[in-house]
Formats: structure tokens, C-alpha cells, sequence
């Protein structure tokens, strides 16, 4: 069976909550009642069949083509299956998911996977501020799961992060991990200011070093680290192949709150 | 029936018996497999017989850094108890004692396992609120402090009631060298294979045990008909021209694993021939009551 593709008509002239596109709601409807689903988020009406074609049966593996930034809440609460999206992303990418896997071959809005659960979202592309971050009315940020961004990250990217793994393959910006709770992100490149605020417990992996560091910040030295080691294998496997060693320097904190979290900046 | 020979070497029609145990896997490793072994050795030490050593445990094979977790030198170690709740027990004072305590060493879940075991989910407190939690590709992990860094301990291992104990094979011959180079063959044919340990000093024991004694709270004692020095007063299973009898005792994770061994024992015994000393292989049994598992030789053999 053949994925269930969306292709873009034309540019929307409102914003477009793809949210009910997941598999869990998709799997039991017909074309028509799919075409027929409500998507606009204005007093203009506007369903599925309006702005896209739609093609393929498996609602298992869904494929939008051609969207773009305004394109909101894609796999948003997605509970099973998998997404593929041809395109860029707007805000709310995978936001809440608990289960399955989303990719993106461009880039995508703010509060990618903010609050997610579970699951894997990995964009090609850019993420907007907050990505994996948290979501208005939640009490923590991402609570499990990856996310990668092959780009460079917004602001507050991990904010009141509790569990999970987030890497970024460009520059993060400001506030990276800002009010961490637990969790872990990989930070391939650069970081902007302040990155750590806050940071209460889990880990912030620098292949570079940050350009600047919080005083509130400990230094251990240079250690061994056998998580390191672990967390490369595991990486490698998952077809991720990130050289990160053994040794790390490790800074604590931030001690302006628990401070039982750290930095670990590869030597 | 004619009687059933291997190169001159008799093999006696009867049976191993042996007992359903619980047992677990944890991967150890270290810096390199001398220090991986070392701890491994430790923690398996004092661990021959559940009679007096609370379990019953072994190294069962070492790890290719390919093979292990953090890419390190590792090393299989196999724990076996008669309950769940032992196998917690010596699980956590043999791993906090043993390895937690050796430089440089990790500790991971070696079996996936109907139920789980805390590992590193006990250990952690050693940390006194300083350990970190790491959830790994779905695993958790615990990263502990200590002088030389970190202990990494994986959170839970898996444990399975499908554990065989007391797989055995008992070497008969004319000299007690010829014995014991035939029964080291067996024990390192036993050693190439997975899921199974031999506890028993260098996998051999010289004493083995019958079930009570004449003494009271004693609940083993030496297995007399097998004593080569009390032929002429008890009801010896030995010919005149035995001088010594060692045995294999070996634990399994499945019962498929022991009689794989002790086919393979059964053949190294044997590979030095009658002419090398040995006269007969058996094995221990209590009658069939007490064990479900019963091992037949002349079906193991085949």
C-alpha cells in the first residue's frame, strides 16, 4: 500500500492546523472523509481537499509535499506511525507526541517537538525558537524521545527540558537548555549567550567550546566520561556517527539553582 | 543391551538430574579485559554451590570491544539462586562490592528476561544524591561518582525462572592425572559454549555431595559410593581399578544449554580414550525425585 501523500495546491492565505493529519485519526477514513476535515484557523473555512491533493491509502506513513512555514502542528499529539514532510514545517512540529517518527526535509517553526514524549523528529533544516522546548499550559518541556535539527537552533531551545536527547547539528541561540530539568543536548557547533540558565539537573554536550559561560557554573576539569563512549555507540547505531571520545570537561550547575547539572565540553 | 562405549570409555546408562534456578547475565567492563576479568573473578568468587555460598556464579565468556555497550573490553558473568529474591540480594552485594569497587569498571544488563532485577537502580544511592540518571535508547542508566570518576550501571537486568542447576558429569578413571586432564578438556569444551558456567574451581569439583548425613544439621555430605577409599565398606558404584572420580557440575540459563554441555563434555572426556586412563563417565542423580530435569546420558551422547 502506497503512502498517504498531501501535496500543497498553492500557497494558503491563512494558517493551517495539520493536526488532525496523523495516522491514529486518518486510519479509519475514506478519501472523501479525509478531503472533507477541517483545517483553517480563521473564519474561513477551509478543509483538506481546498489546499491539498491528496493521493495513496496508508495512513501509516503519511507524506506532505510541498508545505511550507505556515503548514502548523504536524504530527502534533502523534501517537503512531510515521511522517514524512517534503517541505518546510510551521510551529507545533510532533508538539506532544507521544509515539512514531517525523522527518523533515526542510525546516521547521517554533516549539518543534516542544513537550514531546516520545518518539523521533529529525529536521533537516532549521528549528524555531523553543524546539523541544515548552508548550503554553504544560509545566515541562520535552519529556522523552530525540530530536535532531540538522540546522541551527532558535532561542530557549530544551527550555524546562525533563528527559530526552536533543542535538543540533548548527549554532543554538541564546538560552540553550534554559531551566533544564533533566534530559540531554548534544551541541554540534556554536551556542549563544547563556546557555545553561537555570539548568538544574541532566547534560549539555559541547563538541565546541561556548564562546562564553555562565559564572554560575563549576569547573571539574578533564575527565573520562564512560556515558561518552556509551552515548557515541548507541549514536553510531542509530546511523548517527557523532565522534565524541571519552574525555570531557565538566562544569557544574547552575549552581544559582540546584545545580546538579552539567557541562560536558569534549577535550 | 550392549553396553555403550565412546573409545573404550563406558558410558554408564543413566542420568543427570537436575534443578529448576533462577538466574541473570550482567556485562562487565573495563579498561582492558585483564581489569574486566578481575572484576569478574571477584564477584564470582565464592559462588560454587547454593549450599553454603548463597549462588552459584561464573564467568561465561568474554566480550570483543565491538560487542560491548561502551565499545570496552567486557566480560559475561552468569548468577544463579534458587528464588528471585536471592538472586536480588547476591545480585547487589556481589556488583556493590565486587565490581562497583574495581577501577575503571561499567556494569550492563547481559539478558533481556521475563522480570527485571535492579542493578544500578540499587547501587545509586551509593552516589548520596550525587548520581545522574541516563536514558539511553531506552535503557536508563545510572552514572555514579567515584575516585577514579564514574561507575556506569545500568539500571536493571533481566532475570529468567527458566535456570538449570546441577547439570553433571562424573570422569572415572585408573589415575587421578588421567582424571583430571579429562575433566579439564570437558571443562574447557563447556567454556566455548554460551549460557552455561561450570562454578566449581576450575570447573571441577573433587567432593561431590549425597543429599544429608549421619550427622545432625548437616545437609550434605561426601557422595561415599563414589569415594574411591571406601570401596570395601559401602555400597561403591566404583570398579576396583578407579582411583579417583571428578565431577562437572554445570549451570544453565536453559536446559537446552546444559545438555548441549554435557554433550560436549561427554566428548572431550572421551577424546583421550580409554588408553589415556579414563574408564567410565556417568553422572549424579538422587533417584529422579528431587530434580524435574533429568539428562540421560545415552540421549546427551548422540
Amino acid at each position: 500500500m502506497s503512502a498517504l501523500v498531501f501535496e500543497l495546491k498553492q500557497k494558503p492565505d491563512q494558517r493551517l492546523d495539520l493536526s488532525p493529519l496523523v495516522s491514529s485519526r486518518l486510519k479509519d477514513l475514506n478519501s472523501k472523509q479525509i478531503e472533507a476535515l477541517a483545517i483553517g484557523t480563521t473564519r474561513a473555512k477551509l478543509t483538506v481537499g481546498d489546499v491539498f491533493k491528496v493521493k495513496g491509502r496508508d495512513a501509516s506513513a503519511l507524506r506532505f509535499v510541498g508545505t511550507d512555514g505556515r503548514c502548523d502542528k504536524i504530527g502534533a499529539e502523534l501517537t503512531e506511525g510515521e511522517i514524512v514532510v517534503d517541505g518546510d514545517a510551521g510551529a507545533y512540529l510532533g508538539a506532544g507526541m507521544k509515539r512514531g517518527r517525523i522527518e523533515v526535509q526542510g525546516s521547521a517553526g517554533v516549539l518543534a517537538g516542544a513537550s514531546m514524549a516520545g518518539g523521533s523528529i529529525a529536521i533537516s533544516g532549521h528549528a524555531g525558537e523553543r524546539a523541544g522546548g515548552i508548550l503554553v499550559g504544560e509545566t515541562m518541556g520535552m519529556r522523552g524521545g530525540l530530536l535532531t535539527i540538522g540546522g541551527d537552533a532558535g532561542p530557549l531551545l530544551g527550555e524546562r527540558m525533563r528527559r530526552g536527547l536533543v542535538i543540533v547539528g548548527g549554532d543554538a541561540g541564546d538560552y540553550a537548555g534554559g531551566r533544564m530539568i533533566a534530559g540531554t543536548i548534544l551541541f554540534k557547533r556554536g551556542v549563544g549567550r547563556n546557555a545553561g540558565y537555570g539548568l538544574r539537573r541532566g547534560s549539555l554536550i559541547f563538541v565546541k567550546e561556548p564562546k562564553e559561560l555562565l559564572p554560575t557554573f563549576g569547573d571539574c576539569g578533564v575527565l573520562e566520561f564512560d556515558y561518552l563512549r556509551l552515548l557515541e555507540r548507541w549514536l553510531g547505531g542509530s546511523g548517527k556517527r557523532i565522534k565524541l571520545g571519552a574525555r570531557a570537561r565538566r562544569l557544574m550547575g547552575d549552581m544559582s539553582v540546584l545545580g546538579k547539572g552539567e557541562m560536558l565540553i569534549l577535550a | 543391551m550392549a553396553e555403550l562405549k565412546i573409545k573404550g570409555i563406558t558410558i554408564v546408562e543413566t542420568f543427570a538430574e537436575a534443578f529448576p534456578m533462577v538466574g541473570t547475565r550482567i556485562i562487565i567492563t573495563a579498561p582492558t579485559l585483564e581489569w574486566a576479568l578481575i572484576a569478574a573473578r571477584t564477584m564470582t568468587g565464592f559462588a560454587t554451590s547454593v549450599i553454603a555460598c548463597g549462588a552459584e556464579a561464573g564467568i561465561e565468556r568474554t566480550l570483543s570491544p565491538k560487542e560491548t555497550l561502551d565499545g570496552r573490553p567486557g566480560v559475561a558473568v552468569l548468577l544463579f539462586t534458587m528464588d528471585s529474591e536471592k538472586l536480588q540480594r547476591q545480585l547487589r552485594n556481589r556488583v556493590g562490592q565486587c565490581v562497583l569497587t574495581s577501577p575503571g569498571s561499567a556494569c550492563f544488563a547481559g539478558l533481556e528476561g521475563e522480570k527485571k532485577l535492579k542493578l544500578g537502580a540499587s547501587l545509586r544511592f551509593f552516589g548520596d544524591g550525587w548520581q545522574m540518571s541516563k536514558l539511553v535508547g531506552g535503557r536508563r542508566f545510572w552514572r555514579i561518582p567515584v575516585m577514579d570518576g564514574e561507575f556506569l550501571c545500568e539500571a536493571t537486568t533481566g532475570l529468567t525462572k527458566k535456570a538449570v542447576g546441577g547439570g553433571n558429569l562424573l570422569v572415572l578413571g585408573r589415575s587421578h592425572a588421567a582424571v583430571l586432564a579429562a575433566s579439564e578438556r570437558a571443562v574447557n569444551a563447556i567454556a566455548a559454549l554460551h549460557d552455561v558456567i561450570t562454578p566449581f574451581p576450575g570447573g571441577i569439583v573433587r567432593s561431590g555431595s549425597k543429599v544429608g548425613s549421619k550427622y545432625k544439621g548437616q545437609i550434605a555430605s561426601t557422595n561415599d559410593a563414589y569415594c574411591p577409599t571406601l570401596k570395601a565398606a559401602v555400597n561403591t558404584a566404583l570398579p576396583l581399578d578407579v582411583e579417583a572420580v571428578m565431577e562437572i557440575v554445570i549451570d544453565g540459563l536453559t536446559k537446552e544449554s546444559i545438555a548441549k554441555a554435557m554433550h560436549a563434555g561427554i566428548h572431550a572426556v572421551a577424546k583421550g580414550g580409554a588408553k589415556a586412563g579414563v574408564t567410565h563417565i556417568t553422572a549424579g542423580n538422587y533417584g529422579g525425585n528431587l530434580g524435574p530435569h533429568h539428562f540421560h546420558l545415552k540421549e546427551i551422547v548422540r
